[in-house]
């Protein structure tokens, strides 16, 4: 029993941060028609932002939002000096489905060597702030801390304000204008522009913060080559398209959804199966389900 | 910038262009490709970036700063020795290719350390050294098979094998933990399946046997570790794996309060890279490790004494850990095989003196060598220590107790070998 | 080109051959064995223009696919002792098989969607040769094609061999590939690519279309991973990693995917680039991480300013700039 409810919250933990990067990737996406692998390199950037501040004023939280806000200022950077750019030169034609994953793991591969080049390739830790001791029902001790219930926290209320904005304002609507029919959005008045420069703040916001839980969901350490990172820009692509692309909480079911079913298959089938497990629950939900989970079927474009 | 300063710069550069380009096209000095009246080139292909590069990428590093040491103090017979590293990213595409580059193109005397089992075997298939008569110094794995003489007739191993270090542990099993549930976290490719096989023929019984694959490794699959192995009860867990699965084992164990008594793998259990992944020495206190090396903190030691020094002044802030530890000791052996090889050394040289003479050389190792026309089998066993309070590896009762073995059906044997004091000064004599 | 009989282009391709193996003859054994490597990625790299400049869909696991045809080249080789042109022609048809399989899933999903379900391919596929002795675990199999005949002299090397093995295994699959490009098959690509709804109209049936478009891509990709496998001597999970499918789409983008005509530019400077690169880092003697750090810049760097200022890569630059000029 309790291996069975330890295995849950190991999903869940894993999930909520996987969600987290989801939401990132889905903002992009229905801002600008890209899927953005650059968002590994700003998660990880990011992070060392957060590393530093800690290394000078010693306050994780603190450091969060730093990072947070570095995080969106590098991602509005990137679409201002550069997306704008590619996607003027690379609007038509069988480029432009590849230019911008081509452009985006360009620019992975610059931040990542510059992070290289000014911390080194060694390992940098970040102490996680709170306890990661699992609380404990009688003799057993659950897989879930202070510090995991701060992960969970930290995700929900960004959730929570992303779909406030979303619902409240007419940004979301604005960002997906503007991206289907930017012609249209801008004569209805969208700022077409901003909305798009917003939309990639964001994601970077987003990104910023599921980089720097990663790791404290552990002892806090990474490199600029930290597979964890490579793996939440990977799992949480695969969890966007899980819960459709379109949706932030489709994004949160499919980041879920990827979290539970990976636990389960290492713990009750074998710990083998880690990389082949994703691309199975993508099969099978893009089999019944093309669009995803919330997806919407896109309309025939005569 | 004045104009005057720009044109000597440009002329400066083109001096040096030049300059770099013949040196790169005159014809050795000597018969010896990658020999002269002064150098000697060896070459080397590891992983420097990519997600296999932490840790390995301070090789390079280490075996340079032995070798500018020994360069300083007269080289081997008055030649300077010259490291030229190539990146693979760990993948044997580009292992090949720089490899090719290495012997084609930088015309190095003879490769020494490359890294990786698959790049290893992706290397002697295509380049073939053996075909070219070029020596394979030391390959930095721990598969077997490379001390195959007949396959691979050019190639030294070093480290002791994969199923060497199953097999001692089960016997120091067996001596210490009869009786006890015990359990297993493997890396699922060849380096934990070979372990396998050791504890398989050892006839060690596992209670739960946890595979995790290469790169998954994360507090969140630890989690899942340990939440199965306290599940089988296990009272004794041996983590088989890379440090990095060492440190995300102990540090989720620890936040568990699941405390069995650890027995860790040689490859994953450099105290140094664990901590700096963030893991507290407290929680490696206790467990249980091997090594066929010194512990790198044990200055008491003449070689990590006199190695840490060196490493010291030619990289400073960097930590002194085990890859650095094994790579300046690969590059002093290797020093003492060139100094065998004779005052004009070649390739045919180069692999007789190791075959007649490898077996007598100095090294940091607990072990000997066990080179020979028939072996190329290099240190073939271990001991056990216990971490101390402060994460470092301490052997028990403060005695180096040795196990040897070989990589087949052979027994567990304690082995009586001391170490001969180190040559003057750590210079090959 | 377009206009050409296919005498003439036959012509052309055999004069490429001799063209070829007079250039084996005269550079050293390094370049011999690029050469080799610059076939390999010539098939990659087309089997992606085919599968996404021809018929519009994206895939980032085509690194997977050649995977398959290496590892069903070198099966056929240990427990067949099949000649080499057979272990080619199960790799071509094994990898077709598997793409085929992946279009008819492919042809469901749009864009990113594909994109996901094949980069997720790319990252689980090389783990499973863990799971099955019989693909040798991470150290792999040995994939050995035997020494070159004696007939061809003393002196004749092993990479030459390789060489000329690779070159005429391309030569004659790229010549196969543009009368695939030049038949109906290729026109209806090209009309879907343009407008499939349109395209479905005029009587062309979509998923069928790409799916085919789709398992003779694949069935590229497997050959590619044959000569691959072929060069290294070996096959294992490693060799066809996550980036060997970013480095395909890379020299697809270098290439111009809208057409063959750029291939080679593409697959040149994949096998140049590391190189030129080291060349560059070692001239500036500064820190060991900027050092090691620094070909991975170069090339990002030089992917996007490709993105950027050539999109079509150059042949299809030249193209417009020669019509614009015509034009005016």
């Amino acid at each position: 029993m309790i291996q069975f409810i330890n295995t849950i919250l190991i999903g869940f933990t894993s999930g909520a941060i996987y969600a987290l990067m989801a939401m990132a990737i889905v903002l992009v996406w229905r801002s600008t028609r890209v899927i953005n692998f650059a968002q590994a390199g700003l998660a990880l950037a990011s992070a060392y932002i957060g590393y530093q501040v800690v290394q000078s004023i010693s306050n994780y939280w603190v450091a969060l939002i730093i990072a947070m806000f570095a995080g969106a200022a590098l991602s509005a950077l990137i679409e201002i000096a550069f997306m704008r750019l590619l996607l003027k030169h690379t609007s038509s034609g069988p480029i432009a489905s590849v230019a911008p994953i081509i452009a985006t793991l360009g620019l992975l591969g610059i931040i990542k060597a510059g992070i290289a080049m000014i911390w080194g390739g060694q390992y940098v830790v970040v102490k996680p702030p709170l306890s990661n001791t699992g609380f404990s029902i009688g003799t057993h001790t659950l897989v879930f801390s202070p510090m995991k219930l701060a992960i969970v926290i930290s995700v929900a209320s960004l959730v929570l304000v992303f779909s406030l904005i979303f619902q409240k304002t007419n940004i979301g609507l604005a960002l997906r204008a503007s991206a289907f029919a930017p012609e249209i959005a801008r004569l209805a008045g969208v700022k077409v522009d901003l909305v798009r420069t917003l939309g990639w703040a964001l994601s970077g916001a987003a990104g910023a913060v599921a980089g720097l839980l990663l790791t404290s969901n552990g002892n806090g350490s990474f490199s600029p080559e930290s597979m964890e990172f490579s793996l939440l820009l990977i799992s949480g692509f695969i969890a966007a398209v899980i819960g459709g692309l379109e949706s932030l909480v489709g994004a949160v079911i499919g980041g879920l959804v990827l979290g539970l079913v990976t636990s389960f298959v290492l713990m009750y089938i074998s710990g083998s199966l880690f990389f082949i497990a994703p691309f199975v629950v993508l099969l099978i939900v893009l089999f019944i389900r093309p669009q995803g989970i919330i997806g919407v079927k896109v309309g025939r474009r005569a | 910038m004045t104009r005057m300063k720009r044109r000597a710069l440009i002329s400066a550069t083109a001096v040096l262009a030049v300059a770099a380009l013949t040196a790169a096209t005159v014809p050795a000095q000597a018969a010896e490709v990658g020999v002269t009246n002064s150098t000697i080139t060896l070459g080397m292909t590891l992983p420097m970036t990519g997600t296999a590069s932490p840790g390995y990428n301070k090789i390079p590093g280490a075996m340079k700063a032995y070798f500018d040491y020994l360069n300083a103090n007269g080289g081997v017979n008055g030649r300077s020795i010259n490291l030229k590293v190539e990146d693979d990213q760990y993948v044997p595409t580009q292992a090949v290719a720089k490899t090719n580059k290495l012997l084609l193109q930088d015309k190095v005397m003879a490769l020494i350390a490359p890294l990786g089992t698959a790049n290893n075997k992706a290397v002697a298939a295509s380049v073939n050294p053996a075909r070219r008569g070029v020596p394979v110094l030391f390959v930095n794995t721990g598969f077997s098979g490379f001390a195959d003489t007949k396959k691979y007739p050019t190639t030294y191993a070093i480290l002791p094998s994969y199923v060497m270090e199953a097999k001692i542990m089960a016997q120091y099993i067996k001596d210490n933990f009869a009786g006890k549930t015990i359990g297993l976290v493997y890396q699922d490719d060849d380096f934990g399946t070979d372990a396998l096989k050791g504890f398989t023929q050892a006839g060690v019984t596992f209670a739960a046997k946890i595979p995790y694959a290469s790169g998954s490794q994360s507090a969140a699959t630890a989690a899942g570790w340990v939440t199965k192995l306290s599940a089988a009860k296990c009272d004794v867990v041996i983590l088989f794996g890379v440090s990095s699965a060492t440190a995300a084992g102990l540090g989720t164990a620890a936040a568990l309060k699941y405390a069995p008594q650890w027995i860790l793998g040689s490859v994953g259990g450099d105290a140094t890279t664990i901590k700096a992944a963030g893991v507290p020495a407290g929680v490696l206190y206790n467990a249980v490790g091997a090594s066929f090396a010194p512990a790198t903190t044990d200055m008491t030691d003449e070689y990590v004494k006199l190695f840490s020094d060196i490493y010291a002044k030619a990289v400073p802030g960097s930590a002194f850990d085990n890859n650095v530890l094994i790579g300046m000791n690969t590059a002093f052996v290797a020093a003492q095989a060139l100094k065998a090889a004779g005052t004009n050394p070649t390739r045919a040289s180069l692999l007789a003196a190791i075959d007649a003479k490898g077996a007598s050389f100095a090294s940091a190792a607990l072990l000997p060598l066990n080179y020979s026309k028939t072996s190329h089998v290099g240190y073939n066993g271990y001991w056990f220590g216990k971490y101390s309070p402060t994460g470092d590896l301490k052997p028990v009762d403060g005695k180096y107790v040795l196990y040897t073995t070989d990589s087949g059906s052979g027994a567990v044997v304690k082995s009586t070998w001391t170490r001969p004091a180190m040559p003057a000064k750590g210079l090959p004599q | 080109m377009h206009k050409l009989s296919n005498k003439k282009r036959l012509g052309i391709f055999l004069l490429l051959g001799v063209a070829i193996y007079f250039l084996s003859g005269a550079v050293d054994e390094l370049r011999v064995y690029q050469g080799a490597s610059v076939a390999v990625f010539v098939l990659g790299i087309s089997s992606i223009i085919l599968l996404t400049g021809y018929s519009g869909q994206v895939s980032l696991g085509q690194g997977a696919l050649l995977g398959v045809g290496g590892y069903a080249a070198a099966l056929m080789r240990i427990h067949y002792n099949a000649p080499i042109w057979l272990c080619f022609s199960a790799a071509i048809i094994v990898a077709a098989m598997a793409g085929g399989l992946l279009g008819l899933a492919a042809a469901r999903l749009s864009g990113p969607y594909l994109a996901g379900t094949t980069l997720a391919l790319a990252v689980g596929l090389p783990s499973i040769a863990n799971q099955f002795a019989f693909l040798g675990g991470e150290q792999g199999l040995l994939f050995d094609v035997g020494f070159p005949p004696l007939s061809l002299g003393k002196d004749f090397t092993q990479y030459k061999w390789f060489f000329w093995i690779a070159s005429l295994a391309t030569l004659i699959a790229i010549f196969w590939l543009q009368n695939v490009m030049r038949s109906r098959y290729g026109r209806s690509w090209k009309a879907v690519r343009g407008n499939d709804v349109a395209a479905e109209l005029a009587g062309i049936n979509l998923t069928r279309n790409k799916t085919l478009a789709f398992t003779l891509s694949a069935g590229l990709a497997g050959l590619s991973g044959a000569l691959l496998a072929m060069t290294i001597g070996t096959v294992s999970p490693s060799a066809f990693p996550l980036s060997l499918s970013f480095s395909l789409l890379t020299g697809a983008v270098l290439s111009g995917v809208t057409t063959l005509g750029g291939v080679m530019i593409g697959a040149v400077t994949l096998v140049a680039i590391p190189e030129i690169a080291g060349a560059v880092a070692s001239r500036f003697s500064s820190s060991e991480a900027v050092t090691n750090n620094l070909p991975g810049l170069l090339v990002s760097t030089l992917l996007i300013l490709t993105v950027l200022f050539v999109p079509n890569g150059p042949v299809e630059q030249l193209r417009t700039r020669r019509e614009h000029r015509v034009n005016k």
